[in-house]
């Protein structure tokens, strides 16, 4: 029995429809397939902690940072920033004492966050805090605040507290009183909305070094390799002297270009599984030297939180619910 | 997901979130497409919402030198109180350090050179007068002084070259101007003035308006 030949047209459409099909059923295993809970407990914790001491240093000076005697008075934040969509709650605090009470609140909401209590509460909270203080001290905020907000919005929306948090085992021992649940049984469910939250953090995370990288090469120096040496002789970074590679060009010029290629080249590389160790590694050196020499500490362990993202498979009950693709 | 509807909602609601971590950086710092700024428009809610407005341009595009604002406080009874912000001896922690050296970095951004064309040291002043305005009343609180002195100081960034032959060339300074509290320059115009000393003009000598300084 001869077959009829199908029309290219009818073809064309075939394999696009087909297309189109493939992409909904990549997009629904990329952002549907349930995940455990611990790796976006991991993250909250080290976000907790970050966060908790974020807190603590606005809290040194609430009245310089969000004061109408301040660095920056309300009035004139706009010149800043993109009124009136920034919003701020210190811009309807009038007195100094209910700008305390609201910086010792986002403290509250930040150690919460960081023992799983009350973790949706204080995610939101604690994201609310966050660009509160952003947007009321303009003058006073650099990356670390950036990439701080980047990781709450994830802690916002996934289920952060299901496990390794208080709210895990107040819920467990709850479930064993009733009999509903047997002993070592911890409540931790998988989840789709655990993947939505890593897998937006994943994305603005290459996001974030696609651009980064595309601004350096606005810039001679990176392309001259001597990038990193603007770094190393600015005093006002330093915390760790390494003038000494004024002697050593080739060494300035190798860091220099693997951090533009590094950076450039990060969404491409990191998900792959051959490549993303690299990928990693490099992001643990490039930001554990920002910090030991620049004294940025705070914002090298934050972009290494981030990367944290990627870390899935450290976290034993992920590599069950990772999607076939990715592994 | 429970339902197909749900998923629809959530996948629209995925690409709002993507669309607005991706736009920002597209839309500014410059150099930015009409495109993008006009693709920004609609977003500006919602990435203000979440504080996603981010260009991601680290140390790009090229690391440049460091800043900072020296001052000299001169308080009622003529003591003077000297001290520079960022100051890396007193601003402990390190992350109080870097949150007051942005505010020297962020007006640094602001301050064209000394010999760029007045029209745009000009234009420029209007953007950081009021900036540095805030500086001043910080100080003039911090210190309890009646006048402060201050002058932008960038710092000298040395190529390999020089370090290794130990040369170091001066700092670049640009001043900012006298300010003090509105009383004090009623009270005494020659203790502003002596206080500008040094400084180009009289108009250097700034007052802040009645009523600007918290009690």
């Amino acid at each position: 029995m001869s077959s009829v030949p199908r029309s290219p047209s009818r073809s064309i459409s075939g394999a696009f429809f087909g297309w189109c099909r493939a992409w909904v059923d990549a997009w629904d295993r990329f952002f549907f397939t349930p995940s455990g809970p611990r790796h976006l407990a991991a993250i909250r914790i080290a976000t907790g902690v970050l966060c908790t001491w974020s807190c603590l240093v606005w809290l040194m000076d609430v009245e310089g940072f969000f004061g109408d005697a301040g660095w920056l008075r309300a009035d004139e934040v706009w010149r800043m920033n993109d009124q009136p969509w920034q919003w701020s709650w210190y811009f309807v605090t009038t007195s100094p004492e209910l700008r305390l009470a609201a910086a010792i609140v986002a403290l509250i909401a930040a150690i919460a966050l960081t023992i799983g209590l009350a973790t949706p509460v204080a995610a939101w909270f604690s994201l609310g805090a966050l660009v509160s203080a952003a947007n009321r001290a303009p003058l006073n905020i650099f990356g670390f605040d950036d990439i701080l907000g980047i990781l709450l919005i994830s802690l916002a929306i996934g289920p952060a507290g299901r496990a390794w948090s208080l709210d895990n085992r107040l819920f467990a021992r709850g479930l064993r009183g009733q009999g509903g649940a047997g002993r070592g049984e911890t409540g931790e469910e998988r989840s789709i909305r655990g993947t939505i939250a890593i897998r937006i953090l994943q994305l603005t995370l290459c996001v974030i070094y696609f651009f980064s990288g595309c601004g350096k090469l606005l810039g001679p120096s990176w392309w001259e390799g001597t990038a990193l040496w603007g770094s190393v002789a600015n005093g006002q970074y330093r915390t760790l002297d390494l003038t000494w590679m004024a002697d050593h060009t080739w060494l300035v010029n190798l860091i220099t270009l693997s951090t533009l290629f590094w950076e450039v080249s990060y969404a491409a590389i990191v998900w792959p599984r051959l490549t993303r160790p690299i990928a990693l590694a490099m992001a643990v050196f490039v930001h554990l030297g920002i910090g030991l020499a620049m004294g940025m500490m705070e914002f090298g362990l934050a972009m290494i939180v981030a990367n944290m993202a990627f870390a899935g498979p450290l976290f034993s009950d992920e590599t069950r619910s990772r999607p076939a693709a990715e592994r | 997901m429970r339902s197909r509807a749900l998923k629809l909602l959530v996948s629209a609601a995925i690409i709002l979130h993507l669309a607005a971590v991706i736009v920002p950086p597209l839309a500014g710092p410059p150099p930015a497409s009409r495109l993008a700024n006009a693709v920004m428009q609609p977003l500006r809610p919602y990435v203000g919402l979440l504080y996603l407005g981010h260009g991601y341009r680290f140390f790009a595009p090229d690391p440049g030198p460091g800043h900072s604002i020296e001052y000299v406080v001169t308080r009622p009874d003529g003591s003077t109180v000297a001290g520079r912000i960022p100051d890396a001896r007193n601003d402990r922690p390190r992350l109080a350090y870097h949150r007051r050296f942005m505010v020297s970095e962020k007006i640094a951004a602001q301050v064209p050179p000394p010999d760029a064309p007045r029209e745009v040291r000009d234009e420029a002043r209007r953007n950081w007068g009021p900036l540095v305005k805030g500086v001043a009343r910080r100080l003039l609180d911090d210190h309890g002084g009646e006048q402060v002195q201050l002058t932008l100081v960038q710092h000298f960034l040395p190529g390999p070259e020089e370090v290794l032959a130990g040369s170091v060339e001066p700092d670049n300074r640009s001043p900012l101007g006298s300010y003090a509290r509105a009383t004090a320059v009623g009270k005494s115009v020659a203790a502003a003035a002596a206080a500008a000393e040094g400084l180009q003009a009289a108009e250097d000598v700034e007052s802040i308006a009645p009523g600007e300084i918290a009690p």
